[in-house]
């Protein structure tokens, strides 16, 4: 098996913020004025963005990944499995992950199980499919209310997942979602269904979500201590509540990681781009991203008692609490290989593009991750039965 | 000074407090005022319960106050079951009923407002007489009514008090961890009830059904819930009458606890 997978993820952002953003705006979500977004130039960022998720397709990531998310500019695909469409025409080898549709957000998540379905018959089986709540800012943009958001989440998930599986027509008689017809035109491909993949800001009721289900819990943008904390809490659970291991292939982490030829390099770089990610895009009001009833009350006292939200913080800090990775080829090979043989994680999920980084650095990344990181965590071609001696090199 | 006031001088430097069972909810609340007094039940606003204040105290002088903690504010607990006006209205007859209260006088500021006038309108023969205070509930177009869930700590002050030296009783002691869990609670009580829509839109139309005699009492600066909410529910009661008092904003009861509850006990005893 490879020590570690690789996950391309795109935000698609927008970078074009005004100047005076800093000072005289609080957030990038929600009431950011939408303005600022310019079709033409999304119209030439939209399609970078994808030249840049084939070249990843080229390079030989596993699978490259988009996302939901709503009126901001961090991410500028509400529908991600519109992008996910096109991706299908151009990625050809890697697996296409929409990580995830947000569900809650969704009146009609019979939608998303047919436009899933639909991509997974389309890629002829590549799809993963990642499900989400939403970030706290989506329940504002929406106005989907926040206090229901778990049970609709569950619920949907369990409608997504027999509209899969079950033979249709069938009824689904829900709290919060009913069909007197369940019976998805087209099925996907994948049996029993595509993969599911849970990613997470370490809410034990997400944990213990995935868990229950073996899915993938996917830790986002968080420091190594509550990382390990949710993998610990991931492990603990999937051993004493549901009575299995849980796998390296369980636990995945999505971090930015910025590559350079040195050390300082990489540190210049980081804090000249990724920045832009913590400082501008996920710059939020806190009653955006924490809405009545939207986090448990053992979550939130966690995260209070953590520390709270949306604290400043330099890049360095964000490197040395494990946010983010930023080094040279060997630092980042010695960084990765502490999530494969410590915390036992073996997917990265991350993306090359942050904030305003020009192409030609995003590329200098794909390249120097493909050629000189990759190779170090996948497995040997090693000798078997079927292959003659000679073949392998 | 006759016996009855004597009496309700003597309980207003205490807490006149107890917990009662409704139908298995215990709930907490303030009882005071002569038992020969007219009844009048007071329904408080978001955050605004487990209090006992000024102008409590006031309307004890001519009537008979009850004062609970709604189901998700101060110290009642909201079972998760009740989500949406409907269990509020019945939790409040049933109220009623276990206080032994034939028909009362109804008081409703803010969110309690909202509760009053559906009350009113599905129970009637249970209201004497209705008094809405700076409330919500129904909807006018092209005049919103702020949103208290985007509004941090400071701003929701801003909005609501014209003095801020009236919200002392607001301020907690220490803002600690169990304090903010605390306000998280009762703001997700009223996201249940009023995210989307944050009014019933059968509530205008429904306001035409009662018939008791209404007041409506706005602080003419209200920033949370615009006066022009108050002529829209003049509007919609027939027979209702508009005081707009001035030089305070959503919160005339804690400003202005003297003028606010005068003007409300001189339309009740009329």
């Amino acid at each position: 098996m490879n020590k570690l997978t690789f996950h391309y993820f795109h935000l698609m952002p927008w970078p074009h913020l005004p100047p005076d953003f800093d000072e005289n705006y609080d957030s990038a979500w929600v009431t950011l004025p939408n303005t600022f977004y310019d079709p033409i130039k999304g119209h030439a960022l939209y399609n970078r963005y994808l030249d840049e998720i084939e070249r990843a397709d080229k390079l030989g990531w596993d699978s490259v990944i988009v996302n939901e998310h709503h009126q901001n500019a961090y991410g500028t695909m509400p529908s991600p499995n519109i992008m996910a469409a096109a991706l299908t025409q151009r990625v050809k080898r890697a697996r296409i992950g929409i990580v995830g549709n947000a569900l809650p957000l969704h009146d009609d998540p019979l939608r998303v199980a047919e436009e899933i379905a639909m991509l997974d018959v389309l890629s002829g089986g590549r799809i993963i499919s990642g499900f989400v709540r939403g970030t706290g800012m989506e329940y504002f943009s929406y106005n989907i209310n926040p206090t229901v958001s778990r049970e609709r989440m569950d619920e949907a998930h369990d409608l997504i997942i027999q509209a899969w599986t079950r033979p249709g027509p069938f009824a689904f008689e829900g709290e919060h979602y009913n069909y007197r017809y369940v019976n998805t035109w087209p099925r996907p491909i994948q049996q029993p269904h595509p993969p599911i993949w849970l990613p997470g800001t370490a809410s034990m009721e997400t944990i213990d979500f995935a868990a229950r289900h073996k899915y993938p819990y996917m830790t986002v943008f968080m420091p190594m201590n509550q990382r390990k904390r949710a993998y610990e809490m991931y492990r603990r659970v999937a051993e004493e509540k549901y009575g299995y291991e849980a796998q390296p292939d369980q636990l995945a982490f999505c971090t930015p990681v910025i590559l350079g030829e040195t050390d300082d390099i990489a540190m210049k770089e980081g804090e000249k781009y990724a920045l832009w990610l913590f400082d501008k895009g996920l710059k939020v009001r806190p009653e955006f991203f924490v809405p009545p009833g939207y986090m448990s009350e053992r979550s939130l006292k966690a995260a209070l008692e953590g520390g709270g939200f949306g604290q400043k913080r330099t890049f360095k800090e964000l490197v040395d609490t494990g946010v983010v990775i930023a080094g040279s080829v060997d630092t980042v090979i010695e960084k990765l290989s502490y999530y494969t043989d410590v915390l036992h994680a073996n997917m990265l999920v991350t993306g090359g593009h942050v904030g305003e980084m020009p192409d030609y650095l995003v590329l200098k990344f794909q390249e120097m991750m493909a050629k000189e990181v990759m190779p170090h965590f996948r497995e040997k071609v090693t000798q078997t039965a079927e292959r003659p001696a000679e073949v392998v090199s | 000074m006759t016996a009855d006031e004597a009496s309700s001088v003597a309980t207003s430097l205490e807490r006149p407090e107890r917990t009662i069972d409704v139908r298995g909810l215990p709930t907490h609340m303030f009882e005071a005022g002569a038992s020969s007094s007219p009844p009048l039940l007071y329904l408080h606003g978001t955050y605004l319960g487990n209090l006992w204040l000024d102008f409590h105290r006031q309307l004890t002088r001519h009537f008979h106050v009850f004062a609970p903690d709604t189901p998700g504010f101060g110290l009642t607990p909201r079972p998760d079951w009740m989500r949406d006006m409907s269990d509020y209205v019945l939790y409040f007859r049933d109220l009623l009923d276990t206080l032994g209260i034939e028909k009362a006088a109804l008081v409703g500021h803010s969110l309690g407002g909202w509760m009053a006038a559906e009350l009113a309108v599905w129970y009637p023969e249970r209201v004497e007489k209705l008094v809405l205070t700076n409330s919500v509930g129904i909807r006018v177009k092209g005049s919103p009514i702020a949103d208290l869930f985007a509004m941090n700590a400071q701003e929701v002050m801003m909005a609501c008090f014209d003095d801020f030296s009236a919200a002392a009783p607001l301020m907690p002691a220490e803002m600690n961890v169990d304090y903010l869990i605390g306000q998280y609670r009762q703001l997700t009580t009223l996201a249940s009830l009023a995210w989307n829509p944050s009014y019933d839109p059968k509530l205008e139309r429904r306001l035409a059904r009662i018939t008791c005699p209404t007041l409506i009492v706005w602080g003419e600066h209200d920033r949370l819930i615009p006066p022009i909410y108050a002529e829209a529910f003049q509007r919609a009661i027939a027979g209702s009458e508009v005081v707009m008092l001035s030089g305070t904003g959503h919160m005339p009861m804690f400003e202005q606890p003297q003028e606010w509850s005068a003007v409300i006990a001189d339309f009740l005893r009329k």
